[in-house]
């Protein structure tokens, strides 16, 4: 149902990710203040910043569910 | 991860070391995004070369604080280039699972992870890529063999609680004619329950829920009904005191669905409601709270509260999640016995589908979809 890897394994095999159910994935929706300033779903601004910075772009994708 | 661990203050001294960007997969605009770099998984964090648009590292699932201090340490070194063979072999095995090319990455981790020690802080990394590559092309053999072997060497850490409850997960699945299927899942209960009882070892709750779920499902697969309730009790009991300790209420929210999980498995489908409508008092803008309170009323029965949630989840919930939702609402029409509304509603639903661009069109879920809508006609039309 959950869980960092085991619940994922368990969807992977079941061959469920692809229909993620409405229990068992995770609720982050709420905004909140991250200690590092993300660029909010702006994947041009990060490239343009992260060419002229010399540094690698960190990506947290997520889903509101 | 959003509500906990990337507002811990510990992470501010990384900020100079990344460009940090967060993409909502869901959302349209993000679309060319996730097609270029597709997500298997939720969440999924990525470290991408901005020079060649490759993404460099790849991480599935939530991490705590120390595990995502790891994945920084890999990613500049990936971005810096390689030093030594087992670097250079696991370069390469992280490339092919950041592409998605599971059967590829599963030799290149193997051979990664035999030239890198136990101890060595990149290993257990490599070993969980390995595991959800594993996982990823269906080996569920290779799964439970490579859980017993390593968990020896990670006991003691969030990667071996991970590796014993998912190699428990695939224990369970192997045919229950399989050699070695009994003496494997006791192995990987008794390695599950040793994590859980290790409070050294910071899980997370989605942590500990993976592995109740593991737990519960391997009591359930020996038909042992007495001790899967008990496992559920425990689950329950774990989750309600995390979410009465919860120090904001997106902390609490965040628990939700593996509350609701814990609630099913323990036959109290019920208390999910309370948990569910203060949810969506405070969050009145998020989608999920309704949308979970109408499947929690569609498996109850309830029908018109069910409809009634999923009328106000419709109205917030935006991308591939509405799929979901009109699902759940099909399944509430055919509880009805309503089949003409229930394949008005799954028409409704494939529409959608197939209307969403490239990136988030969920080829799978469409042919499921049409699939049960070719059943509906069939049984209409049989005399």
């Amino acid at each position: 149902m959950a869980g960092r890897l085991a619940g994922k394994i368990a969807g992977l095999l079941a061959a469920a990710l692809s229909v993620a159910p409405l229990m068992g994935a995770s609720a982050d929706a709420p905004a909140v203040k991250p200690a590092v300033p993300f660029i909010e779903d702006d994947y041009a601004r990060a490239l343009s910043e992260a060419r002229s910075k010399n540094v690698p772009i960190f990506v947290e994708n997520w889903a509101p569910w | 991860m959003r509500a906990v661990v990337f507002t811990d203050k510990a992470l501010s001294k990384h900020a100079g070391q990344f460009v940090w960007l967060s993409i909502d997969t869901e959302k349209a605009q993000n679309a060319p995004f996730v097609h270029k770099y597709p997500i298997g998984a939720w969440p999924s964090l990525y470290v991408i070369d901005p020079r060649k648009e490759t993404v460099l590292l790849r991480w599935v699932g939530g991490a705590s604080v120390a595990q995502l201090e790891k994945i920084f340490a890999d990613g500049r070194n990936a971005y810096g280039g390689s030093a030594g063979t087992a670097q250079g072999d696991l370069a390469r095995a992280d490339r092919l699972y950041a592409e998605g090319r599971y059967p590829e990455a599963v030799p290149a981790y193997q051979a990664a992870l035999a030239t890198l020690p136990p101890k060595d802080p990149r290993y257990a990394r490599a070993a969980e890529s390995l595991l959800f590559s594993l996982g990823a092309t269906q080996r569920r053999e290779d799964c439970v063999a490579l859980t017993l072997q390593d968990y020896p060497k990670l006991r003691g850490t969030t990667a071996g609680a991970d590796f014993a409850a998912s190699g428990l997960d695939c224990a369970t699945g192997l045919p229950e004619n399989a050699k070695g299927r009994s003496e494997a899942i006791a192995r990987l209960e008794a390695a599950s329950r040793e994590s859980l009882a290790d409070r050294r070892i910071p899980l997370t709750a989605d942590d500990r829920s993976g592995i109740y779920s593991a737990l519960f499902d391997a009591r359930k697969d020996a038909k042992d009904e007495t001790g899967a309730a008990a496992v559920a009790k425990e689950w329950v009991a774990d989750l309600d005191g995390r979410a009465a300790r919860a120090k904001t209420a997106e902390q609490r929210t965040a628990l939700d669905p593996d509350r609701l999980g814990a609630y099913e498995a323990a036959g109290q489908l019920e208390k999910a409601i309370p948990m569910l409508e203060r949810s969506e008092r405070e969050f009145p803008k998020d989608y999920n709270p309704p949308a979970r309170l109408a499947l929690v009323y569609q498996k109850l029965g309830r029908w018109d509260q069910s409809l009634a949630a999923s009328d106000r989840a419709l109205g917030l919930v935006y991308g591939p999640r509405r799929i979901r939702v009109l699902v759940v609402r099909a399944d509430v029409y055919k509880g009805m016995g309503d089949a003409a509304m229930e394949r008005r509603t799954l028409e409704e639903a494939v529409s959608f589908a197939k209307s969403l661009p490239e990136g988030q069109k969920p080829e799978n879920q469409i042919a499921g979809l049409e699939k049960r809508l070719g059943s509906l006609e069939s049984a209409s039309s049989q005399p």
